[in-house]
């Protein structure tokens, strides 16, 4: 057993499952999400995204391109969500948690190709 | 580039997740601690304010307590986090000044550098492996003639050299070593704007290497190899393809033709000259008993070459084993005022100093006039700064390694005709070259001439029927008529016509197209391309072995063929006037009858016409 394996391993499987978590629920009721959830979603793809560095091999490079692509969409949602609360000032409503949700839901799909290819690489190496 | 975008990412891994860790630490546990705000009411602190109070006290800016006044407990939590963000800072930042110095790093960047550099490069350059002082020679030459240098050597104290030397544009460098194959693929070897590899070190080995690495990953490219060891020059002949100068043998070969046959030393020197110097005497060595103090790498050539013209010799050298010692005709372990008594000093003709160490050469020089006031001196020369030194002892000859070595390089480059021409007349001796002397002479004066080639490219629109068959064939003679007044001969004098032996143009019967024909040097100096650009990967490191039938001093009835070159000697600007034969065949037409044709459609038209009403007329009149 490799420790930097499970390390690996466990950040991307923990994004995915933190991206779950914040996904699931009515996607019009932004009380079923917690900000909270977002935030640990957000640190935890970052940290997987400074994981996959530096690894040159082909499977590398989808692995780092998915990590962008999850952090990317839930720094835009985290920013819709400040822009909401802090710069207008407004209640949040429908279309604006609407907004929020379905880009995590967008990151989720990347950290669910993210955890595909790490289970295919480990199916591979363990033939 | 990407490569060490790479590298810095890997290697800054668990500093940028140690921040992480850091930030996300204290931002979760600013949005756990309850506050108060400023009505005393129950307040929680939301995460956009939790980052942007942790981004200014972990970057220690410290804008206060932000929006409202902090509680005891969120002070406390501040406290902890300030500390626990200095020092993630502190190792990231430490982390990056430890990757800038590191070595391997370094060297990655510039290596990284160094292949963008090469791979933008758009303008034809050349690739110098080993930057010693006839690399550096050559390469400044090369950049006079504004053409980029490309310099690898794995010396980087030597290499740092080159930002001292007044280059007019910065020599691309790459410190490692040329004989590793992924070396010479960085240095762009097999771009097609790279005009040639000149494989420079000081290790013999090394430049062999070099030379045939190169042939095999490009076979297009022209190599210059600089070998002193006869055995591996032999080799690399064989192998072919690359020009091998050694010179210690050339040298040698100098001074054996200053017996045999001045006359070639003399044109060769003419011919070489800065344009306009002035005609040099032949040099003529004394025949006789000859002394030879040092017997190593450039003694032994230049024994040969005074062996093979006739002269006796006698060498010491304090260097040479008593094993090593040929028919009693060196001593070894010799030195002094006795070796030179014992070599024969007192009825010598000549000395040569060939010692690898100016101060020894100068004692020699010193004491062998003592004993025979009379001498002849050849002196080598071993470190270029030792030039006045040298120059006070009279020399008649002083051979220089780098010099020579630019010389040869130099003309190898820019005019590879020129070298052949040369090769041709050492090999037909002196009775060509007094004759080539004499025409050149009548031709162009006692001036030193300026030496170019006509290309007889069947693609030239002014020369394209004449070449065909369509018009009258062209001869040698047609092109030293001036094209402004055919009454005028122009000064040039056709010294070589190199013919390709199978028929057609070197383009044509090139293997790999795309890559065409590259232009020498020579058409760099022209931007315009035209007669100046010649194919030197026929001309370079060809010598006598290439597919070429050549013509030393063609008759000016000698007709021309499609891809003949012709090596001209004369004066500057009428290589200029010889160009208009190119571009348009009017000038042909009027060096031939005296008539200006029409050069537009409508005006041959009108020509034509007023042709036929003449004939008619006489027609009429009969």
């Amino acid at each position: 057993m490799n420790l930097e394996k499970v390390v690996f391993g466990f950040f991307i499987i923990l994004a995915c499952t933190l991206n779950f978590g914040f996904f699931i629920g009515d996607i019009s009721r932004i009380e079923l999400h917690h900000p909270g959830e977002l935030f640990g979603t957000v640190i935890v793809n970052l940290i997987a995204l400074v994981l996959k560095f530096g690894d040159r091999t082909h499977i590398g490079a989808t692995h780092l391109a998915t990590s962008l692509a999850a952090c990317l969409q839930l720094i835009a949602a985290s920013l819709v969500w400040t822009w909401q609360v802090y710069v207008t000032q407004a209640a949040m409503d429908v279309s604006t948690t609407a907004a929020i949700v379905s880009l995590s839901g967008g990151a989720l799909v990347a950290n669910l190709i993210s955890v595909v290819l790490l289970i295919g690489e480990t199916l591979r190496q363990s033939r | 580039m990407v490569d060490v975008l790479f590298l810095v990412l890997r290697r800054l891994r668990s500093p940028l997740i140690t921040l992480l860790l850091a930030y996300a630490i204290s931002i979760a546990g600013m949005v756990a601690i309850p506050g108060v705000d400023d009505t005393g009411q129950p307040w929680r602190m939301g995460y956009f304010h939790a980052l942007y109070v942790m981004s200014y006290t972990a970057t220690t800016i410290g804008f206060g307590e932000i929006p409202y006044a902090f509680t005891d407990a969120q002070r406390l939590w501040v406290t902890a986090t300030i500390y626990l963000s200095v020092i993630g800072w502190a190792y990231a930042i430490g982390s990056v000044f430890a990757l800038m110095r590191d070595e391997t790093f370094r060297a990655a960047a510039a290596r990284s550098l160094f292949e963008r550099g090469v791979a933008r490069l758009r303008e034809p350059y050349c690739v110098i492996c080993g930057f010693g002082r006839s690399g550096s020679a050559i390469a400044e030459a090369l950049d006079k003639l504004g053409v980029r240098v490309v310099i690898v050597d794995p010396d980087a104290a030597r290499v740092a050299a080159v930002a001292l030397r007044p280059f007019a544009s910065s020599p691309l460098i790459l410190v490692a070593d040329a004989r590793r194959p992924e070396v010479l693929r960085s240095a762009g070897i097999a771009k097609p704007e790279c005009r040639a590899v000149l494989a420079l070190t000081g290790d013999d080995e090394a430049n062999q290497t070099i030379a045939i690495g190169t042939r095999v990953l490009d076979p297009a490219t022209q190599v210059i190899a600089r070998i002193a060891d006869p055995v591996m020059q032999a080799n690399l002949d064989d192998f072919g393809g690359v020009l091998v100068i050694n010179p210690y043998q050339t040298f040698a070969a100098n001074v054996g033709l200053s017996f045999a046959a001045p006359e070639v030393l003399q044109l060769e020197e003419w011919l070489t000259a800065a344009p306009g110097t002035l005609r040099p005497e032949p040099l003529r060595l004394p025949v006789g008993h000859w002394v030879l103090a040092g017997y190593g790498r450039f003694g032994r050539p230049l024994a040969a070459a005074l062996a093979a013209s006739g002269q006796t010799w006698q060498a010491f050298d304090a260097r040479v084993e008593p094993s090593d010692a040929t028919q009693g005709r060196v001593e070894a372990r010799g030195g002094g005022e006795e070796a030179l008594r014992n070599a024969g000093i007192e009825r010598a003709v000549g000395l040569i100093a060939a010692t690898d160490s100016d101060t020894v050469n100068l004692a020699i020089v010193a004491m062998a006039r003592r004993a025979n006031p009379g001498v002849t001196v050849v002196v080598r020369r071993n470190k270029a700064y030792n030039q006045a030194l040298i120059e006070a002892a009279r020399p008649v000859l002083t051979f220089e390694q780098s010099d020579l070595m630019v010389h040869e390089v130099m003309q190898a480059l820019t005019t590879p005709l020129l070298e052949r021409f040369l090769t041709l007349i050492r090999r037909d001796g002196a009775e060509v070259a007094r004759r080539a002397v004499e025409l050149l002479e009548g031709g162009c004066g006692r001036g030193s001439p300026f030496v170019w080639t006509f290309d007889c490219d069947p693609s030239q629109p002014g020369i394209e029927q004449a070449l065909d068959g369509t018009a009258a064939p062209l001869r040698v003679g047609e092109l030293t008529v001036d094209p402004r007044d055919p009454t005028v001969r122009l000064s040039a004098v056709p010294l070589l016509l190199s013919r390709p032996r199978q028929r057609g143009h070197p383009v044509l019967r090139r293997g790999r197209k795309a890559r065409g024909a590259r232009p020498s040097l020579a058409a760099a100096q022209l931007p315009s391309g035209g007669p100046g650009s010649v194919f030197d990967r026929e001309g370079i490191g060809a010598g006598l072995t290439g597919n070429f039938d050549d013509v030393i001093l063609p008759a000016a009835d000698t007709e021309l063929a499609p891809g003949d070159r012709i090596l001209f000697a004369g004066i500057a600007e009428v290589e200029a006037l010889q160009r208009r034969f190119l571009l348009d065949p009017s000038p042909i037409v009027f060096v031939r009858t005296g008539i200006e044709p029409p050069r537009s459609w409508v005006f041959r038209r009108l020509a034509a016409a007023r042709a036929r009403a003449r004939a008619t007329r006489r027609g009429a009149t009969l």
